[in-house]
C-alpha cells in the first residue's frame, strides 16, 4: 500500500497560493517599501460578510488572501494585488465621502462588505497617511475597524482586549533575542 | 550514483519575493542547487515507513528515559526535567514537528538514522514550499514529489485541540485560543520558517500573533507579547537546552506556567530528550535488531571507524571522523564542545557523479510527511546546499 502523498495539495493552503501568483507574476517585485504595508487574510463569514482573521506587517508590498464560500459551503482562496487593493479601498472610500458606505455608520453585528473591511484594515497602508489619519478620526471608521478585524495584530496594534495589568511581566533572551549577526541559522541541527 | 536531473532555478527577487531570503551563503554560493535528486516511489516509502518506526522507536526511549531516569546520561540540564516529565504525561504538549536526518535511502543504500532534530527543526520554508515551487517553476507535475509537509502540519496544528480525534473536528472544539510565535530578531530564515508555521496555524483556523524573542513577557500566569496580550501557546524557535544553560530563571518560570497550566510551549521540554544524541545509544540498547540505527556509544567504539558527535551538536559543528584505529580523518570546529561525547558508527552518504554528500531530511508530523537534501562534503554543515527532489 503506498502512503507518500504529493506536493498537490500545497496550492491549498495560503502560503502556497501566495508562491503561485508571485511564480506567475501576478504580484509586481518589490519596490522601495513603505514600514506600514500589510498581509491580510480576509474570511467571509456564514452571513456573507467579510472579517480581517489575521493581519501582518509586510515589507513587501500589500497583498491579501481572500477566502470566499460560496452557497454550496465550497470555500476559495485567492490573492489580491496591491493593486486591486488599492482600487477597492479607493472606490469604498469615495463611497464613504458620498455617505453611502458602510463605514458611515455604527457596525451592525461584526464584518462588512469586502470594500469596506479592506479600506478599515488597510486603508493608510493602501491610499497613504493623510488618508488613514483622516479615517481615523472618524469614530464610527474606527468603530466598524474593530468590527471586522479579530487579528491577533489588530488587536494587540488597538490596544484593546488586554486582560493583564501585572507589572510583575519579564522578558529573557537579553542580547539573543533582541539580535543576531548570523543571517543563517543556528538551530535547524 | 545518485542521479539528478538539471532544472531552471528561480530568480533571487522571486525567492526574496516569497519570503525565502538566504538563497546565497555566506561565500555568495547559491543556497538552493538547480538539480532535483531523481527518487523513486520504492524509495520514498522506504523513507515514510521507516520515520514512522523511528518515531514510535523514540517515544518508547523516551519513557524508557524517564522510568529509569537516565537524564544525565542524555546531558540533560536539571532544570527542565520537571518540565520534560510534565509534558510528557499530558498529550496536550503535542509535538508539532520534526526532521530525521538520514543516510542512504537512495541508489540502493540502507536508510540509517544520522539524527533528530525534534526540537527547532529549521530546513522547513526550503522542503515544504520551496521545492514545491521549483517543480511549478519548471512546469514539472507537482504530485511527484513526497511533500505533503504544508497540510500536515496545519492538521497537526489542529490536533492540538482535537488530539487523538479527527482533526476535523477542531472547529467544533476550539475556543479562540491563540499561539504566539516567536523567533530571535535580526535573522531571516528563522523568522521566516517562524512565519511560515504561523501561517499553517492561521490556515488551520488558530488566532495567532508574532513577537520577537526579547519582546515576549513571563509571569507565573502566563506568556504575553510586548502588548501584554496572554496567549494560550507559545511556540519558539528556540532550543530547549539554551534556555536550560543560558535563561536558567526562565526554565523555572516555563516550569511553573505549565504546572499552573497557564500556557503550552511549542515544541514541548520532552523533544529535548530526542534532541540529545545520547538517545541513539538508548535506542541502540532498547532495539538492537533495527535496520535504521547505527551502533552508537558513550566510548569510542574498538576497532570500528566511527564519528563523534556531541549530545547537544547542531549542523555538523563539533563533528569528528575518526578511524578504525582513533585517529581524527576529518573534523569540524563549533561551540558545543563543552557536552558529552556520543562515538556513533560511520556510514557513507550516497553520493554524485561529482563525489559531493546527500543526507535525506524526512519531516514529521504525526507522521512522516516530506522529504529534502542537504548536499556537502564528507560532513554536512552549515555550508551544505539543499537539493529538491522529484519522483520518477
Amino acid at each position: 500500500m503506498k502512503h507518500i502523498i504529493s506536493a498537490k495539495n500545497i496550492m491549498l493552503g495560503t502560503t502556497g497560493i501566495v508562491v503561485l501568483s508571485v511564480l506567475s507574476g501576478c504580484q509586481s517585485a518589490p519596490q522601495e517599501q513603505e514600514k506600514q504595508n500589510k498581509f491580510l487574510v480576509v474570511e467571509q463569514q456564514p452571513n456573507g460578510k467579510y472579517v480581517v482573521i489575521d493581519e501582518a506587517p509586510t515589507t513587501g508590498p500589500s497583498h491579501a488572501i481572500i477566502r470566499s464560500t460560496d452557497a454550496n459551503g465550497t470555500v476559495t482562496e485567492r490573492v489580491m494585488s496591491e493593486a486591486e487593493l488599492k482600487n477597492m479601498a479607493d472606490q469604498e472610500y469615495k463611497k464613504m465621502q458620498e455617505g453611502k458606505s458602510e463605514l458611515n455608520s455604527e457596525p451592525h453585528g461584526e464584518g462588512m462588505g469586502l470594500g469596506g473591511t479592506i479600506l478599515a484594515a488597510a486603508g493608510g497602508a493602501l491610499l497613504g497617511n493623510m488618508i488613514g489619519n483622516a479615517l481615523m478620526n472618524n469614530s464610527n471608521f474606527r468603530k466598524n475597524q474593530d468590527s471586522s478585524n479579530r487579528s491577533a495584530y489588530h488587536r494587540s496594534a488597538s490596544g484593546g482586549m488586554n486582560s493583564s495589568t501585572s507589572s510583575e511581566k519579564k522578558s529573557f533572551f537579553g542580547n539573543k533575542g533582541a539580535s543576531s549577526t548570523s543571517s543563517s541559522s543556528s538551530y535547524g541541527g | 550514483m545518485i542521479s539528478l536531473q538539471t532544472i531552471n532555478p528561480i530568480n533571487d527577487n522571486t525567492l526574496e519575493e516569497i519570503g525565502f531570503a538566504w538563497h546565497t551563503d555566506s561565500d555568495e554560493s547559491k543556497y538552493v542547487a538547480n538539480e532535483l535528486v531523481i527518487v523513486t516511489d520504492d524509495e520514498a516509502e522506504a523513507y515514510y515507513e521507516a520515520v514512522n518506526e523511528l518515531y514510535d522507536m523514540y517515544a518508547t526511549a523516551a519513557q524508557h528515559v524517564i522510568d529509569n531516569n537516565l537524564f544525565f546520561e542524555l546531558g540533560i540540564p536539571f532544570n527542565l526535567i520537571d518540565a520534560i516529565k510534565k509534558s510528557w504525561d499530558n498529550d496536550v504538549h503535542w509535538h508539532l514537528y520534526g526532521r530525521f536526518d538520514l543516510a542512504g535511502g537512495i541508489d540502493g543504500k540502507p536508510i540509517k538514522l544520522i539524527e533528530f532534530n525534534a526540537d527547532t527543526p529549521t530546513s522547513l520554508f526550503e522542503t515544504a514550499i520551496l521545492q514545491w515551487a521549483l517543480l511549478k517553476h519548471n512546469n514539472m507535475d507537482e504530485e511527484r514529489q513526497f511533500n505533503n509537509i504544508y497540510e500536515a502540519i496545519s492538521e497537526n496544528f489542529r490536533r492540538l485541540v482535537t488530539l487523538f480525534d479527527d482533526p476535523s473536528e477542531f472547529e467544533k472544539h476550539y475556543d479562540g485560543w491563540k499561539i504566539l510565535f516567536s523567533s530571535v530578531s535580526g535573522n531571516s530564515e528563522e523568522e521566516q520558517t517562524v512565519r511560515l508555521l504561523q501561517q499553517m496555524a492561521i490556515d488551520a483556523g488558530f488566532e495567532t500573533g508574532f513577537e520577537p524573542l526579547g519582546g515576549v513577557k513571563f509571569d507565573e500566569e502566563g506568556i504575553y507579547d510586548s502588548h501584554e496580550t496572554p496567549y494560550e501557546y507559545w511556540f519558539k524557535l528556540f532550543p530547549w537546552e539554551d534556555i536550560a544553560i543560558d535563561e536558567n530563571e526562565l526554565a523555572v518560570l516555563l516550569t511553573t506556567i505549565m504546572n499552573n497550566q497557564k500556557a503550552i510551549i511549542l515544541n514541548p521540554a520532552y523533544t529535548l530528550l530526542f534532541q540529545s544524541k545520547g538517545m541513539m545509544k538508548i535506542l541502540c540498547d532498547l532495539f538492537p535488531d533495527s535496520p535504521y540505527l547505527l551502533k552508537t556509544s558513550y566510548e569510542p567504539p574498538k576497532g570500528l571507524q566511527c564519528v563523534e558527535k556531541r549530545m547537544f551538536g547542531r549542523e555538523g559543528a563539533n563533528v569528528k571522523i575518526l578511524d578504525a584505529a582513533g585517529n581524527t580523518i576529518e573534523a569540524n570546529d563549533g561551540p558545543y564542545g563543552n557536552f558529552k561525547p556520543i562515538y556513533q558508527e560511520y556510514v557513507e552518504f550516497p553520493k554524485d557523479a561529482k563525489g559531493n554528500s546527500y543526507q535525506a531530511g524526512v519531516f514529521f508530523a504525526y507522521e512522516a510527511c516530506g522529504l529534502g537534501f542537504r548536499r556537502g562534503g564528507k560532513i554536512l554543515n552549515n555550508m551544505s546546499k539543499f537539493v529538491g527532489h522529484i519522483l520518477r
